[in-house]
């Protein structure tokens, strides 16, 4: 698997559409960002959505899970009933928008990661990354506090997001992205960010790598996005996405799913090639795949993605065959 | 303490300043230098779409403060670009030498939708002198973070005993006076320390000095001075609503002492320095500065509208 000429994922198709929900206003649009927490007898799968755009045609993020049967995750048991997170008060980093989310079991607790999004004058908005912890197992998440965990800094100025927290040889790790630029693009400030990474040893306390681990490959201002990481067979392996920079909402410019691989979690090296994972000829992921998300599952290797219009019409699965 | 007022030394209708700026000097920030005293402060000028932004400027004085000698003749420190912390003002600059080099703190404005500004800190690096700052990376040193989530500004940095020190306001709400009325800010002073002025610990949402008016308190601009065994600490304070033109609810100066630079006293009654009857600093005091220089103790500040028509001194009796 790890030195071999690359994965190949068959393709199971559509697993849950938003829109098939209903009595959740807020829940209305797009399944974005899955993530897995494996219990006993289900796989809850939590996934960002929207309620409908206001006035201004502006959307606010809301969290959420499902949970699928674990002896067939086409079955859907449950949807949540309300939103894991609630949106901060006026002023606060995540005032409009808790998005994405990644968590991970912690003693008898489950730890979240995720994105604030709040909304500025000069670019479109902001995004710094918040902690949260759950004592119910997993269906709501109190915040450690009304601010961010993971702030803007020197090396990493704005628009931290995407988080995926794991835990490799006792220490917490943090994958996510950060931007480096602001474009304007046909008028409209566009993000330019790459995937980054901290450590802590608390889960609280993070020490930040301070650089970016995967090389850009199709122009300097790629934007990277949703860097998974898993450990098989004795190597990590990483599954994110990367667009190009303008122009981007189309087939060939849009999100595709990239690969990397590493031995000791801070130097990576890039071969899309054997992702694995492409775009279909049609259907729900002909335009574009995205926001990867690996997990294991009673001896399978399985992948979450999003397919067109970044999730709008939610998220779909893969099984690996070989590697 | 008992102060002698030296009265406005510095209005900005009198100079050409860089940027364009024609109005206010607030938060003037001094740099002892061997043949002069430079002050900082921040000045403003409209932008495309008519809105203010603070610009970093200075000013160079006789070491007594008597003289104007000369006003910085470009921009001292630019402001950040699209989508950074500081792109929309600088205001207010804290400047100080260590180990022969020139650093400063800055307060980095951005505006936002729901409220009208964030704010963080970033540190910058001069290499002339303190005619020029480069920037300590795009993004912030000091910014919200758990328990200070937003409004991290005006720093104030020391080092002794071969710590960094830095007194700075972190927000702790932002509340509409009435339900139509747009959000006003409240924000506490707070604390934190630093082996290296870079990597910076906080002590998390703790206020190093009590409220005296009420809950809704606002504390700005902390000066810290160690004037023998003690610490003296002087900032401005202000009701929370509606203290931009109602004098009796706008900034004055209080004062806190310590003898370990931890455990601060709260007794403005010893700031020993309130509106005058009349005149540029009637209406409210703020945006205080103190250093020392030859011997004596100065106070730089701001009096009425934040300082639109410059800044005064007094000097310790």
């Amino acid at each position: 698997m790890s030195r071999g000429p690359g994965f190949r994922w068959r393709k199971r198709g559509l697993l849950f559409d938003p829109g098939s929900v209903s009595g959740r206003p807020w829940l209305r649009e797009f399944a974005q960002a899955p993530a897995t927490l494996v219990f006993d007898s289900f796989v809850r799968v939590y996934f960002s959505c929207r309620p409908p755009a206001d006035a201004n045609g502006q959307y606010v993020s809301r969290s959420a899970f499902v949970d699928l049967d674990r002896k067939d995750l086409f079955r859907v048991l449950r949807v949540a009933e309300r939103p894991i997170l609630e949106l901060g008060g006026l002023g606060t980093f995540d005032e409009f928008g808790t998005y994405p989310v990644s968590v991970a079991r912690d003693g008898g607790e489950i730890a979240a990661y995720y994105g604030g999004w709040t909304r500025c004058e000069s670019v479109p908005f902001n995004v710094a990354i918040g902690c949260a912890r759950s004592r119910d197992g997993g269906e709501t998440f109190e915040k450690l506090g009304p601010g961010p965990v993971l702030p803007y800094s020197p090396g990493e100025p704005f628009v931290l997001s995407g988080p995926k927290l794991r835990r490799f040889g006792g220490e917490w790790q943090l994958f996510y992205i950060a931007g480096c630029k602001w474009k304007t693009v046909a008028g409209r400030a566009e993000p330019v960010y790459k995937i980054r990474m901290a450590r802590s040893d608390d889960g609280v306390h993070w020490s930040r790598l301070d650089r970016d681990l995967i090389e850009s490959r199709i122009e300097p201002d790629e934007a990277q996005a949703s860097p998974d990481v898993i450990r098989l067979e004795g190597r990590y392996h990483m599954f994110f996405c990367y667009r190009w920079s303008a122009d981007y909402r189309n087939r060939e410019r849009g999100y595709r799913i990239g690969y990397a691989a590493s031995d000791d979690l801070v130097t990576w090296t890039r071969d899309d090639a054997r992702a694995g994972i492409d775009v279909s000829a049609e259907g729900w992921d002909s335009q574009m795949v995205s926001y990867p998300h690996v997990f294991e599952l009673d001896g399978r290797v399985l992948m979450l993605y999003l397919g067109n219009e970044v999730g709008r019409h939610g998220f779909g699965l893969a099984e690996l065959e070989a590697a | 303490m008992r102060w002698t007022r030296l009265g406005k030394i510095f209005d900005p209708a009198d100079h050409r300043l860089p940027n364009g700026c024609s109005e206010f000097a607030q938060s003037p920030q001094a740099l002892v230098f061997p043949d002069f005293v430079r002050i900082y402060f921040s000045t403003r000028a409209r932008d495309q779409g008519g809105q203010w932004r603070s610009h970093v400027a200075f000013v160079d004085m006789e070491r007594d403060l008597s003289r104007i000698l000369r006003v910085s003749e470009r921009a001292v420190i630019e402001l950040g670009g699209l989508g950074a912390f500081d792109e929309h003002g600088i205001f207010p600059i804290n400047v100080l030498r260590h180990e022969g080099r020139v650093r400063a703190y800055t307060c980095g404005w951005n505006r936002r939708v729901s409220v009208p500004v964030d704010t963080a800190i970033g540190l910058a690096w001069s290499d002339d002198g303190g005619l020029t700052f480069r920037k300590h990376g795009a993004g912030p040193v000091l910014g919200p973070s758990l328990h200070e989530p937003f409004l991290v500004g005006d720093p104030f940095v020391i080092v002794h005993e071969g710590r960094f020190h830095m007194w700075y306001i972190f927000g702790t709400s932002w509340k509409r006076p009435a339900p139509d009325a747009p959000p006003e800010r409240t924000y506490k002073i707070g604390h934190a320390s630093s082996p290296d002025g870079i990597a910076w610990r906080k002590e998390e949402g703790r206020r190093v000095v009590e409220d005296r008016l009420n809950a809704d308190e606002s504390q700005a601009l902390p000066t810290v001075l160690r004037i023998g065994m003690r610490w003296h600490m002087l900032f401005c304070f202000r009701e929370s609503f509606d203290f931009r033109r109602n004098r009796d609810r706008g900034y004055r100066i209080g004062y806190a002492w310590s003898d370990d630079a931890r455990r601060w006293t709260r007794d403005d009654d010893a700031a020993g320095i309130d509106v005058a009857p009349s005149g540029w600093d009637s209406e409210m005091l703020c945006y205080p500065h103190l250093f020392e220089c030859d011997g004596n103790v100065y106070l730089l500040y701001n009096g009425n509208e934040f300082g639109r028509h410059g800044f005064g001194a007094a000097v310790l009796a």
